[in-house]
């Protein structure tokens, strides 16, 4: 019940947010609203602009991720939120009307969910157990992305050598990481001590990278600098938006991304920490420049709040407080922040180079781990379809995105099983 | 010769050696931040600002319509859904100078969009 409640929260203020144009989560959405606020575009377009870049990222990517692991791809939720907002009219009644669909829109989404996973229990091949393979190559790949973001900055040399020391500490770790602790035994997760390793590398490399410094950043708070304080303005309502998206991230209700959102799945919290927050570097120059041009938030901040609720599994009430304090000091140190990273270039672009690793590495590991699902539900089927689907939505003109094609595949095999089985087409293999 | 940049934010050095092998010495190349990439086109010292991420507008035209507005910003391709070649031709005629698409279509949308700028 108090999962529905906080959902519902949630739901609710990120769409008031939405509305009066305090935060948005589509990072290509902030930057439509100064057009509109100047009057270049009116609010027709603003939300049909918003549906038109938001409506395929929650069907195509948010929920099919959600479904493989049933926990709520904050994509989801807040993508949704960013439609609602604009739609309803810019007034006191419109951003009521929006508070009250977001809250019905995030509990919709959370017990729609709940639905289609029961439904699926229903069936006459259960095929649940099976999709949860889906995160599997994740909860193992996932410590590698480092040493891609160091090939795509530094070139193979250096990856290679990121890659080489990360497996070794794998290894290490895997052989000789258990300790005796008085009565108990700590264990090291190995997996998670090899992230930390490459995540090491990264950083020292792009602290040492001086390269190409700029005062792009000082130069860009001092032009916006009225958009800055128009965010700061927004910072009760914020802190307690953060709030309470690392409550229900405490809660296993949702995660940031798809690769902690699998760790969470699997109880691997700590490891889904540290993969959330190298995300959430990764996501400081984006939503730090985007805000400060354009005066408009995230709801989720620079996605350190995601840390914050993994951090604290189990304790919804400390999570909340956490979140609100570090959404806060986001926003307050936002322009400190901006300029920080002109004196660190390497870390700007150490940025840019964690999202597309994460992404390479997601791309490969959703598809393996969709193949390795739709093989455990439907043997030979499975790998036909997931295949087969892989290599047509190349072609198609509004193709899936890449990282969904695993999960969309397995699902679908599922459902083609059973409807295969009800035409008397297959038989369970036993 | 067309000058074109390279801004946000993803595959960066994957579009501009893809851009490199189509153009040819019809352009000249240069990969920069997406603030500085969108200035470059703001100040005139460059013709056409190019920009990849998992959404086709977020990290990728930001900072490019932040600086230079929606007006001269067009996204080419967002998740399940890429505009067609005629689109395209259309988007280049009314002006557009910075373009955005998402990673996973990088090799579909950019030599559509060089074949008509170039």
């Amino acid at each position: 019940m108090l999962k529905y409640i906080v959902v519902a929260c949630l739901g609710a203020l990120a769409a008031i947010l939405s509305n009066t144009g305090i935060a948005v989560f589509n990072d290509g959405f902030r930057p439509i609203y100064p057009e509109y606020f100047e009057g270049k575009i009116d609010r027709k377009t603003l939300a049909a602009t918003s549906f038109a870049i938001s409506f395929g990222l929650v069907v195509g990517y948010g929920i099919p991720v959600s479904l493989a692991a049933s926990i709520i791809l904050i994509h989801s939720i807040l993508l949704g939120t960013d439609i609602i907002g604009p739609f309803c009219p810019n007034n006191k009644r419109g951003m009521v009307i929006a508070g009250v669909i977001g809250a019905l829109y995030g509990v919709g989404i959370v017990s729609g969910l709940q639905a289609v996973v029961n439904l699926f229990k229903m069936l006459p091949i259960n095929f649940l157990t099976n999709l949860g393979l889906v995160g599997t190559p994740i909860t193992i790949a996932f410590a590698l992305f480092p040493a891609v973001a160091v090939a795509l900055e530094y070139g193979l040399k250096k990856g290679i050598l990121t890659a080489v020391a990360t497996v070794l500490v794998r290894q290490i770790v895997s052989r000789y990481g258990t300790f005796p602790l008085g009565n108990s035994k700590v264990t090291l997760n190995q997996e998670g001590m090899a992230l930390l390793t490459g995540m090491i590398f990264l950083i020292v490399y792009a602290v040492r990278d001086k390269k190409d410094a700029s005062n792009a950043n000082e130069q860009l708070v001092a032009v916006f600098g009225e958009k800055v304080k128009r965010i700061r303005k927004n910072v009760p309502l914020l802190a307690i938006m953060g709030g309470l998206i690392a409550c229900a991230t405490s809660m296993s209700v949702v995660a940031g991304d798809p690769i902690s959102l699998n760790l969470l799945a699997k109880g691997e919290y700590t490891n889904a920490a540290m993969t959330a927050f190298a995300r959430a570097l990764g996501f400081i120059p984006l939503v730090a420049t985007t805000a400060i041009t354009t005066g408009v938030y995230a709801p989720a901040g620079m996605t350190f709040v995601f840390v914050v609720g993994l951090l604290l599994h189990g304790n919804p009430v400390l999570a909340f407080l956490l979140g609100a304090v570090v959404i806060s000091l986001e926003v307050l140190l936002l322009a400190a922040i901006a300029k920080f990273l002109d004196k660190f270039p390497g870390v700007r672009k150490c940025g840019d180079n964690i999202r597309t690793a994460m992404t390479q590495v997601l791309n490969i590991a959703l598809l393996i781990g969709g193949m390795m699902a739709a093989q455990a539900i439907a043997p030979g089927f499975g790998l036909f379809i997931v295949i087969g689907l892989f290599l047509l939505n190349k072609f198609s003109k509004k193709p899936i995105v890449e990282m969904a094609v695993g999960p969309v595949g397995a699902i679908s095999v599922g459902i083609l099983v059973n409807i295969l089985y009800a035409l008397g087409l297959y038989v369970v293999a036993k | 010769m067309k000058k074109i940049v390279v801004g946000g934010q993803m595959e960066k050095k994957h579009i501009a050696s893809l851009i490199g092998k189509i153009a040819g010495d019809k352009a000249s190349i240069k990969t920069m931040s997406d603030i500085e990439a969108a200035m470059a086109i703001k100040s005139g010292a460059a013709d056409y600002y190019f920009g990849a991420c998992n959404t086709g507008g977020g990290g990728a035209l930001a900072m490019a319509i932040a600086i230079l507005g929606l007006s001269q910003c067009c996204t080419v391709s967002m998740p399940g859904k890429i505009k067609s070649e005629e689109e395209i031709q259309a988007e280049i005629k009314s002006g557009k100078k910075a373009f955005g698409f998402t990673s996973q279509d990088i090799d579909t949308v950019v030599p559509i969009i060089l074949k008509y700028i170039l």
